[in-house]
């Protein structure tokens, strides 16, 4: 959809352009230089352009110069009703004449798809020669057919602002917006889907290209894809890693991951579910109910308490030292393991787990 | 508090949710074992792991991502082995990867084999869970290793 919001965008964008050229320029456009097939193609947008803006004075002056290729063209319009009624029949017999004959064909032809015919102009081409355009048009004569009926509809209620004009061409184009087939592209459905398939994949990689360190410098889809797919595996092989040293740890820790939990569960409920302050500080909650727990189970004794008090004993080398530590009493070296605990979910610095190791 | 003016990033799964989870896992499973385990190493850390996975899942949004609820669904089955489906839904990628470009085609087949339940998923989707997935591995990556640390330093 995004797509082709961007597309109905740069119409948007093309068509004051295309305005401009018709308000301005056809004093300036010398037959000689657009070879007078441009003139021709800008010929009924300046009418169209008139209609919406000139005073009768100001359109006779303009329409006056364009050459007399096409008897429609060069003859000066009294006002602007009898415009409108020329325009209506002008696109009428465009239709109708369209697969006749030479040179006064095709500007009619051409009108309809002026804009289209613009844009591919402005995405590929910088240069457009008569027969391309030609073979531009022959491919699909029925939506040009399409293209100039609603053109006339279009052109028939052109008196209104240009905005209007500007959404109603929209429109019109929403149809043919999420086709985004270059020159030279297919433009059947599977092709098509196959594109946008392809589009959004290149998308999803370059988020994950992002996520992975030091892959955005590697071109080429197959090394990126290579690289992300390394990356999840030493992630992964990470973790089994830290799983093993976990096991290895486990036995001396287990009853005071139960004192953890034991205390934690009350402050999980109030705690770490309610704000944002607390999902970051983990460990240091961690140490606080530890501690809250451990004064508690000193001061009064718990009916559980005798099975525990050993084990605490046991295990109060570990967290008894962070206790000291938040209690401000040990300062040297074990200070880095505690500001790693507490600061440690926050943001884990790499070099400091390193030199702690 | 030093770490509490920290902006949260929302993309990236809670730190503490996963903590939270794996220790309570963890405590289940020595819960489960007595203090001496008869169990070999390789079965214990084997759990741990299935017990870290797990836990990442549950905090990384349960089942509302399609390869948390596949670890889930693993899980659930009750044991670490992949489970050999048989006619489950599944990208058929024989038939298409022919026609398709080749080299994404084959990486993203690999990619399929890391990623959890990636076997079923399209390539643009196994992209974008790849993406998440990989956000949440190296958050339990780092908070395992602040675990480790912090319980092993003595």
């Amino acid at each position: 959809m995004d797509l082709s919001r961007g597309f109905g965008a740069r119409s948007g964008g093309v068509v004051p352009c295309r305005e401009a050229t018709g308000l301005a320029p056809p004093p300036l456009l010398p037959p000689e230089n657009a070879g007078s097939f441009t003139a021709l193609l800008e010929l009924p947008a300046t009418q169209a352009v008139e209609l919406l803006h000139f005073t009768d004075s100001s359109s006779s002056q303009v329409v006056a110069p364009p050459p007399p290729l096409h008897s429609f063209g060069a003859l000066p319009f009294p006002c602007n009703s009898v415009l409108m009624e020329r325009a209506a029949r002008y696109s009428v017999i465009a239709t109708e004449v369209q697969n006749g004959n030479g040179s006064c064909e095709t500007p009619t032809s051409s009108v309809p798809s002026n804009s289209s015919a613009n844009l591919d102009r402005v995405k590929t081409e910088p240069t457009e020669t008569d027969s391309a355009m030609e073979n531009n048009h022959s491919p699909r004569p029925s939506s040009q057919n399409n293209r100039s009926g609603k053109r006339k509809e279009f052109e028939k209620k052109g008196k209104s602002s240009t905005k209007k004009n500007k959404s109603s061409e929209e429109n019109e184009k929403l149809p043919y917006v999420h086709v985004r087939a270059r020159r030279g592209q297919a433009t059947d459905s599977h092709s098509l889907a196959e594109r946008a398939r392809r589009e959004k994949i290149n998308a999803r990689m370059k988020l994950l290209q992002e996520l992975v360190p030091g892959c955005d410098k590697i071109q080429g889809t197959a090394l990126v894809l290579d690289e992300i797919i390394n990356h999840v595996q030493s992630l992964q092989r990470q973790v089994e890693m830290l799983s093993m040293r976990l096991a290895a740890v486990n036995p001396r820790i287990d009853f005071n991951l139960d004192n953890i939990l034991a205390s934690e569960n009350g402050s999980l409920m109030d705690g770490s579910f309610n704000g944002t302050p607390m999902q970051l500080a983990w460990p240091h909650q961690v140490i606080e109910t530890e501690q809250s727990y451990h004064h508690r189970q000193l001061q009064p004794p718990p009916p559980p308490q005798p099975q525990q008090w050993p084990f605490d004993g046991l295990n109060q080398p570990v967290w008894g030292r962070e206790e000291d530590q938040a209690h401000g009493n040990d300062h040297n070296s074990l200070m880095g393991v505690s500001e790693n605990l507490m600061v440690g979910s926050a943001n884990l610095h790499p070099n400091q787990v390193k030199t702690e190791l | 508090m030093a770490s509490s003016d920290k902006t949260t990033n929302t993309d990236i799964p809670k730190k503490d949710v996963f903590a939270l989870h794996f220790l309570q896992s963890l405590s289940n499973l020595k819960a489960q074992n007595p203090l001496d385990s008869p169990d070999k190493a390789n079965v214990c850390v084997k759990k741990i792991k299935l017990a870290a996975y797990v836990s990442m899942a549950r905090s990384a949004g349960g089942t509302s991502r399609l390869w948390s609820r596949a670890l889930l669904r693993r899980a659930a089955k009750g044991n670490n082995k992949i489970p050999r489906r048989k006619k489950k839904v599944t990208w058929h990628r024989k038939r298409r990867s022919n026609r398709r470009a080749p080299v994404v085609e084959e990486a993203a087949e690999r990619l399929r084999n890391l990623v959890p339940g990636g076997g079923a998923m399209e390539t643009s989707k196994l992209m974008e869970e790849t993406a998440h997935y990989i956000k949440c591995l190296s958050m339990q990556v780092k908070v395992m290793q602040c675990i480790v640390n912090g319980l092993s330093t003595k």
